[in-house]
């Protein structure tokens, strides 16, 4: 009919301003991609080489088997050791090491006297996480040597190695067995890219019509909005999915995050979360007075949200409950969520319909209110 | 045409049906209160200084900007409560450039031209019949963006014309194009209007403004002056002198102020003086006692001497 001719038309357009311009096409086929890259490498939570420096104040045989012990696994990197634990400042504020082990005069005669030894490990909390990680490492660490004393001591005492008991320290993680945080992150990313890409496009499209004036021709033309703004939301659908299947696959191929769950499912929540992303670009662009405005809102709202409120990095029980009640005003969390269902946990529709349902609820009155506010924004 | 005709001739309804329209843009009121009809198959000229408001009253008329108050009908469908109605029988050429710079010459043409449902078999020959007539055949695959002023406001006319509206609302559509391509945009008018459309155009240009079948003139957001050019033409009070000389600045500082000048202005290297008194000895004899010789002739008046009558009249 006349309306679809006019949807047509306008996606041809689309498509043609796309092809003409190199920089946007390339944002939008490459900035993806870089993306992805740059926040599964940057983005880690993964613990290693922790620059350490050991103070040995025992310097006997048996302080220096357990100093051995930080240097033996990946986890801990011995840069060295230092006189006295009066430059454990400096060492800290030079950033030097983020961990300082402290094995104290008397570590030997301890052990081998069957009694506590006792051990400082000195940890820089100016980055929490790594220090949160190297306290706990290092715990561990003192146990499983506690352990081996323990074991050997009880050996050369013929005990039965079962009756001495003792704790076993080995944690175990599900669903990402190495705890490979690249894996973890990887399906979240693919929502919070997919929003970048849609409310930028979408908000810096639709301003550039004001700008040119164009969207007075499509007022004096008999295009409703909604065919307008359908047939703007189509292109950008196309390149969304594209966008994702370039991002499912590095992320798939490169980092290896597996797809456990329902695909069926997976692309039922893309297709809303895009139009809920497609709807708050209009959203945004009939708030923005000009294109650049409109770019750094746009990155706002999809980039601090999506990044922050969405439960990518940070678990969304541990920010505070206002912020919680915030999150629920972006999309990216529902869509967070049902992603990493789906890849890791192996998700289906009855596992996530609560969140495909808000997902649902939160496009349709998304798309609405886009239509509305354009509405308004059109005859001033 | 007077108005007297137009009630003659349009039993049938207005183009356009303007009463009590205005608008403002915060503490300026750009629009104040303006009545206007516009029969049916008339070429109807608005002019007046910058910031009269013609371009606001072009754009309520297109149902760009929404009035604050008052009404108007094109071809009785209201411009605020039907605005859908309007939309689908005019064409409304804005002042500045309104079309995409990264699309060809012919994506642009075939883009508006499918938005405004021309069949595809009729967007082709139009655009070919419009684009030789405007001289633009030979750029049909140039961005739009790389096209000179002139040949940019070619197209927007022609970008207009092709779902062939039956009001043309065109605001100063001629700015910045050459002499000769004015001359194509004016037939292509002529054409429009001898297939018995109606047109409403802003000019700057007061020989424009001698083509069209009716003026108004605007000012400060109201119409001051309406009627034919010949009619707006034989209202001057005084007949229009030309003065000649090599320095026209003396001339006009030596007669400010002599008896029986109305308004005297520089109009390239002469100045125009319109002339209420009797002969002209008193202005030739100032000119002779200052020490210049110049040559005085009186011209027909023209559109050009209206429009500053009217401009002076009113500020």
């Amino acid at each position: 009919m006349n309306g679809l001719d006019r949807i047509m038309a306008i996606v041809v357009k689309e498509f043609r301003h796309l092809l003409r311009d190199p920089r946007v096409l390339a944002t939008v086929l490459l900035l993806p991609i870089a993306q992805m890259l740059l926040f599964a490498y940057a983005i880690s939570f993964d613990v290693r080489n922790v620059p350490t420096i050991v103070i040995d104040q025992d310097q006997t045989p048996a302080s220096r088997a357990y100093v051995q012990t930080y240097s033996a696994g990946g986890f801990f990197q011995v840069r060295g050791d230092a006189a006295g634990i009066g430059d454990v400042d400096g060492i800290f504020r030079r950033g030097e090491a983020s961990v300082v082990v402290v094995v104290p005069a008397g570590f030997e005669r301890a052990i081998t006297s069957g009694a506590k030894a006792d051990v400082d490990v000195i940890v820089d909390g100016s980055d929490p996480n790594a220090a949160r990680m190297g306290q706990a490492y290092a715990l561990a660490l003192n146990r499983l040597y506690g352990q081996q004393v323990a074991a050997v001591w009880a050996e050369k005492q013929g005990l039965d190695l079962s009756a001495a008991g003792g704790l076993d320290p080995r944690v175990r993680t599900w669903f990402n067995p190495d705890r490979q945080s690249s894996i973890f992150l990887i399906p979240g990313l693919v929502a919070v890219i997919l929003m970048i890409v849609c409310v930028q496009q979408t908000a810096v499209t639709v301003v550039r019509e004001r700008d040119l004036h164009t969207a007075e021709q499509m007022v004096v033309s008999p295009v409703t909005h909604t065919e307008l703004i359908v047939g703007k939301l189509l292109p950008w659908t196309i390149l969304a999915f594209f966008d994702m299947g370039m991002v499912v696959a590095v992320g798939m191929l490169v980092f290896g995050v597996p797809l456990r769950g329902s695909v069926v499912l997976l692309l039922v929540a893309s297709l809303l979360f895009v139009f809920a992303s497609l709807a708050m670009g209009v959203i945004v662009s009939t708030i923005a007075p000009s294109m650049e405005t409109a770019n750094v809102m746009a990155l706002m709202l999809a980039f601090l949200p999506g990044l922050l409120l969405s439960g990518l990095a940070f678990p969304l029980e541990s920010i505070p409950v206002v912020l919680q009640w915030v999150s629920s005003v972006f999309p990216a969390r529902y869509m967070v969520d049902i992603s990493r269902g789906v890849f890791l946990k192996g998700a289906g529709f009855s596992d996530e319909w609560p969140q495909l349902g808000s997902l649902a609820l939160y496009t349709v009155v998304a798309l609405f209110l886009a239509v509305r506010l354009y509405a308004r924004k059109v005859r001033t | 045409m007077t108005a007297d005709t137009t009630a003659e001739t349009a039993g049938a309804i207005a183009a356009i049906e303007a009463t009590g329209l205005r608008r403002t843009f915060g503490a300026t009121v750009a629009v104040d209160g303006i009545d206007l009809t516009v029969p049916e198959g008339v070429l109807y000229g608005l002019i007046g200084p910058d910031g009269a408001g013609k371009s606001t009253l072009l754009r309520m008329l297109a149902t760009v900007l929404r009035p604050d108050s008052g009404e108007a009908s094109v071809f009785g469908a209201s411009v605020v409560h039907d605005p859908d109605r309007v939309t689908s029988q005019i064409g409304y050429m804005s002042q500045q450039f309104c079309l995409y710079p990264d699309l060809t010459v012919a994506e642009n043409i075939e883009f508006f031209a499918r938005l405004r449902g021309v069949p595809k078999a009729e967007r082709r020959t139009r655009a070919a019949s419009l684009l030789t007539a405007l001289g633009l055949a030979d750029v049909t695959t140039r961005r739009a963006g790389r096209l000179s002023g002139g040949m940019k406001q070619k197209l927007m006319l022609a970008t207009t014309l092709m779902h062939e509206p039956r009001l043309l609302l065109l605001d100063e559509p001629t700015t910045g194009v050459d002499p000769v391509s004015r001359r194509e945009f004016w037939q292509i008018l002529a054409r429009v209007r001898s297939e018995g459309r109606t047109v409403l155009v802003a000019t700057p240009y007061m020989d424009e403004a001698e083509r069209c079948t009716d003026v108004a003139f605007m000012d400060a957001g109201t119409i001051t002056r309406r009627g034919t050019p010949a009619e707006i033409k034989a209202s001057l009070p005084g007949r229009v002198l030309e003065v000649g000389a090599p320095d026209p600045r003396a001339v006009l500082a030596a007669i400010k102020g002599v008896d029986g000048v109305r308004q005297a202005h520089l109009l390239g290297d002469h100045v125009r003086v319109l002339w209420s008194g009797g002969n002209t000895t008193g202005l030739a004899d100032r000119l002779v006692a200052v020490g210049i010789t110049a040559e005085i002739d009186e011209i027909p008046a023209d559109m050009e001497a209206a429009f500053s009558y009217l401009a002076q009249d009113a500020g």
